[in-house]
């Protein structure tokens, strides 16, 4: 039997915007519209909207839910915040991922704290059923309700520097709502609770707005009730016309987010330990990187883990890449050390001089004319350092990459909302 | 998506299965990528060409055109040796996109053999393939 596809509620509207869709996770989901270069470009510029209705959420609440996520996710609720790594509060969101108990990540999964003894848990297309079974697994107290919403929330992320005067065109009391919201915070109550609501669009949607997104620019992600996700979609796109905004796809998707250095789960973190990689934030490391603050599941294995395989970033040098059958890893030696997990091309970036700059860069080279750069993530067996050369190779070519602590420069996910507010 | 009645396939060009064109410029064979590939391979972002001076036989892979999803590779429809290849498209691959019949070409080269040429498939034997 072939396995049905499933559908956001905004696939009939790609399909009649000249969508190429393909399969991603048992969705059909559209990849570009007219062109993946200029709707990841006008992220980096402009404004881009996405669907990412495929994507899945949970509630977990109850008396003892702080403590089932506590020692099931990655990061440490109670000190995750800000350069003190302050304790997690209201209206505040954090990054990590769900292990099993030999430390591989299940998924990854972004937790915004809702109330006191009341989380939102936002995991990847498929996986809120899986993630919901696993914390079932792992409760053991009556007052924790863990509720999977897929099917019943939907989602858009409205990303790009004008996504800020565009959300402000479309919220009540804009003002308010994004006044003092930095980078991984949010706002709005229970979106399919009516009387909980403190966030509304123009059109009467009750909505969470968060400022995360999966592209490393400034912008947000809108949680509505499914019924609603057509008319928000179509309400940011009008408001957004004239910010020259652009349907995106998962195409550029893809190219924005490893030019964030961001992975994808289930193909840059996945069924090996979660650690040694570019994203230790999402880990509870001590100051000095050598235990953890709390315990978790999966964390004995992972320490146990520690220097045997590692996960880096890569950039190439021109915008040629592999494709991902059968890849390898080649150090100066030529001696094979691993695989390729992501190779995409960043089309907003470009070297000169041997200088990296990308479109929006403040200081780029007048006649800056960006071709684009692969980029993407390797895992290897010895340990390397930034700057050093490695070869990447399918079974058609190789090419020379660079190891890299960064991608893609001048990211304004994290700069502050006033630079782009509409004053 | 293009539908396949909204490709453009002009009538005076020959195709290949491969979804490559060729027309005939003198005593060469001018080859580029039609527009059903350019639809379906999405905004080209690298152009790999031969050097000029190098033979090929039929049915070899030339280069690779790289969108910004995959690597797909070009096959010369007929045996020939490179005599010129579309330097434009170092700088702006996108041309492939935007004219892949015209600013679009990507090499000319000499047949071994010129009556292969009419081996190629027609526009309407073309499409009959596509429609499979």
């Amino acid at each position: 039997m072939p396995k049905t596809t499933k559908q956001t509620p905004l696939y009939d509207w790609h399909l009649s915007h000249q969508a190429k869709m393909e399969n991603f996770a048992d969705y059909m989901m559209p990849m570009w519209y007219a062109s993946a270069k200029s709707e990841h470009l006008s992220v980096l510029t402009g404004a881009g909207l996405f669907d990412t209705s495929h994507m899945d959420t949970l509630t977990v609440r109850g008396k003892h839910s702080f403590d089932l996520l506590q020692n099931t996710f990655t990061k440490d609720l109670n000190h995750c915040i800000g350069p003190k790594l302050t304790p997690l509060v209201q209206g505040r969101c954090a990054y990590g991922a769900f292990l099993d108990d030999q430390g591989r990540c299940i998924d990854d999964a972004i937790i915004f704290k809702m109330g006191d003894t009341d989380f939102m848990v936002v995991v990847n297309a498929g996986m809120g059923a899986v993630i919901a079974k696993h914390l079932e697994d792992l409760n053991e107290s009556e007052h924790v309700q863990i509720i999977n919403w897929s099917g019943k929330l939907g989602k858009v992320d409205l990303q790009g520097p004008f996504s800020v005067p565009i959300l402000q065109e479309v919220l009540n009391d804009a003002d308010r709502v994004l006044n003092a919201m930095p980078y991984f915070s949010f706002k709005g109550g229970w979106p399919l609770e009516p009387s909980s609501a403190t966030v509304t669009l123009k059109n009467g949607v009750n909505i969470i707005v968060s400022r995360t997104g999966y592209t490393g620019e400034v912008g947000f992600e809108i949680f509505c009730p499914v019924q609603d996700v057509v008319s928000v979609w179509e309400m940011l796109l009008s408001a957004g016309q004239q910010y020259g905004i652009a349907a995106c796809g998962l195409a550029a998707r893809d190219s924005l987010r490893a030019g964030a250095v961001l992975p994808l789960s289930h193909q840059d973190i996945g069924d090996w330990p979660f650690i040694g990689h570019p994203w230790p934030f999402a880990l509870p490391f001590d100051p000095r990187a050598e235990t953890f603050t709390k315990s978790f599941i999966g964390d004995k294995a992972l320490l146990k883990a520690r220097h045997k395989m590692y996960t880096y970033a890569f950039t190439g040098f021109d915008p040629r890449k592999i494709s991902l059958a059968g890849t390898r890893v080649h150090d100066q030696n030529k001696k094979e050390i691993g695989t390729v997990l992501t190779c995409t091309t960043d089309m907003g970036i470009g070297r000169h001089k041997g200088t990296i700059f990308s479109i929006t860069s403040p200081d780029k080279p007048a006649d800056f004319k960006p071709r684009g750069l692969c980029c993407g993530f390797l895992k290897v067996s010895m340990a390397l350092s930034a700057g050093e050369k490695v070869s990447i190779s399918d079974q058609r070519r190789a090419i020379e990459v660079e190891i890299t602590t960064d991608i893609r420069p001048a990211r304004t996910a994290r700069m502050p909302l006033q630079k782009f507010l509409n004053n | 998506m293009k539908e396949i009645h909204e490709l453009n396939l002009p009538e005076n060009l020959h195709y290949t299965k491969d979804h490559e064109w060729a027309r005939k410029q003198g005593d060469l064979i001018v080859v580029g990528i039609n527009d059903y590939a350019q639809d379906q391979l999405g905004d080209i972002v690298f152009v790999e060409l031969p050097e000029p001076g190098e033979k090929f036989s039929e049915g070899d892979e030339f280069g690779t055109v790289e969108s910004v999803k995959a690597v797909s590779e070009l096959f010369l429809p007929i045996a020939g040796e490179v005599a010129d290849i579309n330097e434009d498209l170092a700088d702006t691959p996108e041309l492939v996109n935007s004219n892949p019949y015209d600013e679009g070409w990507m090499i000319k080269f000499k047949p071994d053999n010129p009556a292969d040429f009419d081996k190629l498939l027609d526009r309407d034997a073309y499409l009959t393939m596509l429609k499979g």
